[in-house]
């Protein structure tokens, strides 16, 4: 202990003060937990070794309260506090996930600003110095002026006996001569002040600017309800009323009885000695409990025979509480305040309704976020509680317990955390809501190591292949699984073409009933979908198979959706999302009245093999994209004789679709080594044997059958890396100039490639595998694996370009979207509406490059007219004086196209 | 100079009338400064544009410092109300509707009631203790900076013959919250021993300015502890016992 340390009494005194204690927990924030763990020790047990001294003094000196009783306060401020936090890490890393690359580490505030009460002087000092040391903190103690020898002399104590163990000198602090200018500049000050006393203070406290953890004031109501046990529920708040005179701001302000047990607590609460006030004593109380509207200071901490007096009533010596039975719990009554002394009121509740009414009015006009106390039987009156739970607003609902050493936590209940500081809540007008305890003096920082995300790869669990295979794989329905009613979804050509023929043959010979839709249309509606539905909801079938391009797997997959859950809303289904994992909507659960067959009739969509559905609402033109693996179908079927009369025009827009749908797979943010190998090995296939598909489609069996395969790989691919910007764009043009979803995937393809080829993009994409923009590279490969020719990988990407442009020529796809929409100005007028949906399509999210609208909008242009993108202008490599190394991504700027 | 008749007698000032003129005579005992301070109050708030008599002049007459403003014929509510006790709570209605009209007003150079207060306790005999107590509500207590008149009792309007009402004797004006203004008028009925009118006046005023009770008996310590600052010592042990109050906790 330092015998020179000055006494603070001026302004000038307590900044050199604060001063000091900063210079010490300076010292203190390095020590280790072991360090701080035997400082904490050392100093709990000397003020549970003071316990009598100082509540002898704080008794003396304030005239308020019971030694004895503050005896308890004393040592379970040092007890229950050490125990509660003896092996609470409060030093560095104070957890970690190492798979997850999360730590967190435990740092002090700094200085804590406490402002100590008269009721409870001694045990809040012990308690904020136990938790300031605890937590590596300084602490600077303003008392009271009615209390602050007592405030202090806790404070010399724990002081003593913290540096005596190794903390810092100086490390606690106090106002010797307190004044309300010393405790605002404390309050100015102090890194985080505790706050506990009344409202002034607090309020204070919060407008002091600095964060605050401040507490407010109770008036807790005690119901005893019809179940309780009458004598357990009377002699708790008597035990609690009594403690330290009422001294404790949870302590029973009122009690609530129920009327059919009234007179049997009324006799109990009388025969173990407490005063039930008569005629005109009870408003001989009220006018001394009360002088307008405040507290009576007098009254505070006394006992009950003394307020008595003051009211000149005459009590028995003895008596332990007075109780008032009044009826308003307005307050407009006296009684129905707060009274921080033994003084009662009570309630005649008619029901428990009625009780819980009076409750909340009690609580509402002086204790909001404080506590409330219940007494019943919790076997029984479960619902009661329940109730009352949900009605009070406070931040401690306390069951068959005194409230006053139940709301401070662990004597009567042993998970709410030992406080003397017990928040309020926002009701209360607090930041706090539960016991305030170590945690509140922390800075936690957090560690968070970069983690990449968990991808996955999803298909179809049965994937047949081979030209012939139909009959084969559709054996499965009767064999394996035993359906008896197939329901097939088509579109009127191929219907009228026979193409359903093969199936319904094969169903009829394994005497599976059977049901066609045929009226599928290209982009199909909603309408559509549910006319299907509707169908399948008469014919209830364990199985739809569904035979077509992208438009009938589509619709098909629609249709399955609103057979097994006509509950389900098209809008929440294609709200948009960043992480298919993490959506706020969650997609029902699929498969339970049908099996999803999908047989592709096309070489392109991928919808066999895809968790996508694209559906229009023919009212309002809106598409509704879905995806959600619950869309996937359980089984394609890859028959290339379903493919050999495909027209030209299909055979192309289709294998273009493919060609995007790898490229951007590739592209993609989410990609991965399995999406890779899909994709390079699509693109591999559709550049040898689309063109031949093209020409000689009728006959030649091997292009068509490696085309089918191609698309299938490529739907694989995009089925989990996703899409990206290209799709986005080519979807809105299909919507909005009716142009084929694969030539409007042809028409943009080379802007995408040029776009997202950049190495200094504006935005780069979110996520956490795509560490920088490497999409160059990632096109480079693609040309690589063609076997196309490059100097560098600018020119791979050209020589890939170039590949694309000729395969769209061969197959007869027009260079430019105006070849496809000559009117100029209707393409003009409504092109800022389709930048904006093309912008907010589900595909945007895994381009590799995060377009800004302007940017889709260039896109449009250039891909309407013919020209090309061009990056915005950027600061020139020599501004940053760097040396370019083409090796080094970080110098993006050396490499950026300026 | 002549006057034509004694308006009003104070302890340490006299009121005299000379036609259309009142001629406020402050006696040896008053500080300059205080004289000055009125008239400076009175001018500010003549500017507010309510109803109050208008300054003429404030100098030295016949070696004494005076004020010299509008005189206003009618009588004081004061005066109605022990003429017409019937009407009493008519009267204090009309009281209300005044105070509440000068609180709709501000005034921004006025000194701030807060700091007034502020002063008033360090001037009190109260312990440390109960001072420390003060001074915490008042800094809790709402800063706002509505006009305030800081004695406004039924002896300070006066309803002229066309029933206006004029608002005299702005010595006390300062801007700041209302109810502490609502406080300090329940305590002066309270000191003439009206304590069925005290409760009257404050049911009309938390009722017309939809004012809970309780904001206004916050203040009532505060305002207790100022009035102490004048010395009576009959009103010593009252006061002490409004200002010995707790705060909840």
């Amino acid at each position: 202990m330092d015998v020179n340390r000055e006494t603070v009494d001026g302004v000038k005194k307590l900044e050199a003060a604060i001063l000091r204690v900063r210079a010490a927990q300076k010292k203190f924030s390095a020590y280790t937990q072991k360090q701080v763990d035997d400082i904490f020790k050392a100093a709990a047990t000397a003020a549970n070794q003071a316990r009598l001294p100082l509540a002898k003094l704080a008794v003396e000196e304030t005239g308020m309260g019971v030694v004895e009783d503050k005896v308890i306060k004393n040592n379970y401020a040092a007890e229950h506090i050490y125990n509660a936090y003896r092996n609470v890490k409060t030093c560095g890393v104070i957890w970690e996930d190492k798979s997850y690359g999360t730590k967190k580490i435990a740092e002090p505030v700094g200085i804590i600003g406490a402002v100590i009460p008269t009721t409870n002087p001694t045990s809040t000092v012990i308690f904020k110095c136990l938790i300031s040391l605890k937590t590596r903190n300084g602490i600077v103690i303003s008392p009271h002026p009615r209390a602050k020898r007592s405030t202090v002399e806790a404070a010399k104590i724990i002081l003593d006996a913290a540096v005596k163990a190794g903390a810092p000198e100086g490390i606690i602090e106090w106002i010797d001569a307190p004044s309300l200018e010393m405790t605002n500049l404390l309050m100015k000050e102090a890194d985080l002040i505790l706050a506990t006393g009344g409202p002034g203070m607090v309020k204070a406290a919060y407008s002091s600017g600095k964060p605050a953890v401040g507490v407010g004031p109770g008036n807790t109501p005690a119901i005893i309800d019809e179940s309780a046990d009458v004598m357990l529920a009377v002699s708790s708040v008597i035990h609690s009323k009594t403690f330290d005179n009422g001294m404790i701001c949870a302590s029973e302000q009122s009690v609530i009885v129920h009327d059919k047990i009234y007179n049997k607590v009324r006799e109990e609460f009388a025969d173990r000695g407490c005063y039930f006030l008569k005629g005109d004593e009870i408003e001989k109380v009220r006018k001394t409990i009360l002088i307008n509207g405040a507290l009576n200071a007098g009254i505070v901490g006394q006992k009950a025979k003394k307020i008595a007096e003051l009211a000149k009533v005459n009590v028995p010596e003895g008596t332990k509480v007075l109780i008032g039975e009044v009826e308003s719990v307005d307050v407009s009554e006296e009684f129905a305040h707060e009274k921080l002394s033994p003084v009662l009121a009570m309630y005649r509740a008619s029901d428990i309704h009625d009780a819980f009414d009076k409750a909340e009015r009690l609580i509402a006009d002086g204790g909001y976020g404080h506590t409330s106390s219940i007494y019943l039987n919790t076997a029984t009156a479960k619902d009661v509680l329940d109730e009352f739970t949900s009605r009070m607003k406070t931040c401690r609902i306390l069951v068959n317990t005194p409230s006053s050493q139940g709301g401070i936590g662990d004597l009567y209940n042993f998970k709410l955390a030992p406080s003397l500081t017990l928040g309020c809540g926002s009701w209360g007008g607090n930041s706090v809501s539960e016991n305030v305890g170590v945690k509140h003096l922390l800075n936690i920082k957090t560690v968070a190591e970069r983690r990449e995300n968990m991808l996955w790869f999803r298909a179809p669990e049965k994937v047949y292949i081979k030209k012939g295979c139909l009959p084969v794989a559709l054996d499965e329905l009767k064999t394996v699984m035993n359906k008896k009613k197939a329901f097939i979804v088509t579109d009127s050509f191929l219907y009228s073409h026979g193409c359903t023929k093969p199936i319904t043959d094969k169903l009829d010979e394994m005497g599976i009933e059977h049901s066609v839709f045929f009226n599928v249309a290209p982009d199909p509606t909603l309408a559509c979908a549910k006319e299907g539905a509707k169908q399948m909801a008469a014919f209830q079938p364990d199985c739809i198979i569904a035979l077509g391009g992208g438009s009938a797997m589509d619709a098909g997959k629609i249709m399955w959706v609103l057979y097994e859950h006509p509950e389900a809303d098209f809008m929440d289904m294609a709200m948009r999302f960043i992480d298919i994992r993490k959506r706020v909507y969650t997609f029902p659960k699929m498969g339970e009245k049908a099996y999803f067959v999908a047989i592709p009739t096309s070489a392109g969509t991928g919808s066999e093999v895809t968790p996508f559905a694209v559906i229009t609402d023919e009212q309002s033109g809106v598409k509704y994209p879905l995806a959600d693996y619950q869309l996937m179908p359980n089984m394609a079927i890859i028959d290339t004789d379903f493919h050999m009369t495909a027209p030209k025009g299909l055979t192309a827009a289709s294998g273009i679709d493919a060609v995007s749908h790898a490229l951007e797979a590739y592209a993609s943010v989410m990609a991965t080594d399995y999406t890779d190998g899909l994709a390079i090995k699509a693109l591999q296939t559709i550049f040898k044997y689309l063109p031949r598909a093209y020409e000689n489609g009728l006959t030649d069996v091997e292009a068509r059958e490696k085309m089918a395969n191609a698309a299938t790989m490529a739907g694989m691919a995009f089925a989990n890396a996703f899409l990206g910007v290209c799709h986005s764009m080519a979807h809105k043009l299909g919507a909005f100039h009716h142009i084929p979803h694969g030539v409007a995937n042809a028409l943009m393809l080379e802007e995408v490639l040029r776009y997202n080829s950049a190495e200094a993009p504006v935005k780069m994409g979110t996520f956490s595998q795509y560490a920088y923009p490497h999409t160059l590279r990632r096109y480079a490969e693609v040309a690589e694996s063609l076997g196309l020719s490059g100097a560098d990988d600018k020119e791979k990407l050209e020589s890939l370009i170039k590949a694309i442009n000729d395969l769209k020529t061969t197959v007869g796809i027009k260079p430019t979207i105006r070849d496809y929409v000559p009117d100029e100005k209707d393409f003009l007028d409504r092109l800022d509406a389709m930048v904006e949906q093309a912008f907010d399509d589900q595909c945007t999210g895994a381009n590799p490059r995060y377009p800004l609208m302007s940017e889709i909008k260039q896109m449009y242009l250039n891909a309407y007219y013919g020209e090309h993108f061009t990056e915005p202008k950027m600061p020139k490599a020599s501004v940053s004086d760097i040396q370019s190394d083409p090796h080094d991504y970080k110098r993006t700027y050396s490499k950026a196209k300026i | 100079m002549k006057f034509d008749r004694i308006v009003a007698v104070r302890n340490n000032k006299t009121v005299y009338r000379s036609g259309d003129l009142c001629y406020k005579v402050f006696d040896d005992t008053f500080s300059k400064a205080n004289i000055l301070n009125e008239a400076l109050n009175q001018a500010r708030v003549e500017e507010t544009g309510l109803k109050i008599p208008k300054l003429h002049e404030v100098g030295i007459i016949d070696g004494r410092w005076t004020i010299v403003y509008e005189f206003v014929e009618g009588k004081t509510l004061s005066q109605l109300i022990s003429e017409d006790p019937e009407n009493k709570s008519k009267y204090l209605d009309r009281l209300v509707d005044v105070q509440m009209q000068i609180n709709s007003k501000t005034c921004p150079l006025l000194t701030k009631h807060t700091d007034k207060m502020k002063r008033k306790i360090a001037e009190t005999d109260f312990d440390e203790t109960t001072k420390y107590e003060l001074n915490v509500r008042l800094e809790s207590m709402p800063a706002h900076n509505k006009l305030l008149h800081g004695d406004l009792t039924p002896s300070n309007v006066i309803i002229t013959p066309d029933d206006e009402a004029y608002i005299i004797d702005w010595s006390h004006a300062t801007q700041g919250n209302a109810s502490a203004d609502a406080a300090r008028t329940y305590l002066t009925f309270w000191l003439k021993g009206d304590i069925e009118g005290a409760e009257e006046y404050l049911d009309i005023f938390c009722k017309k300015s939809d004012t809970p009770k309780k904001y206004v008996q916050k203040w009532m310590s505060i305002v207790a502890a100022s009035q102490s600052v004048k010395g009576s010592e009959k009103e010593a042990e009252f006061l002490k016992n409004w200002v010995n109050v707790a705060e909840y906790q």
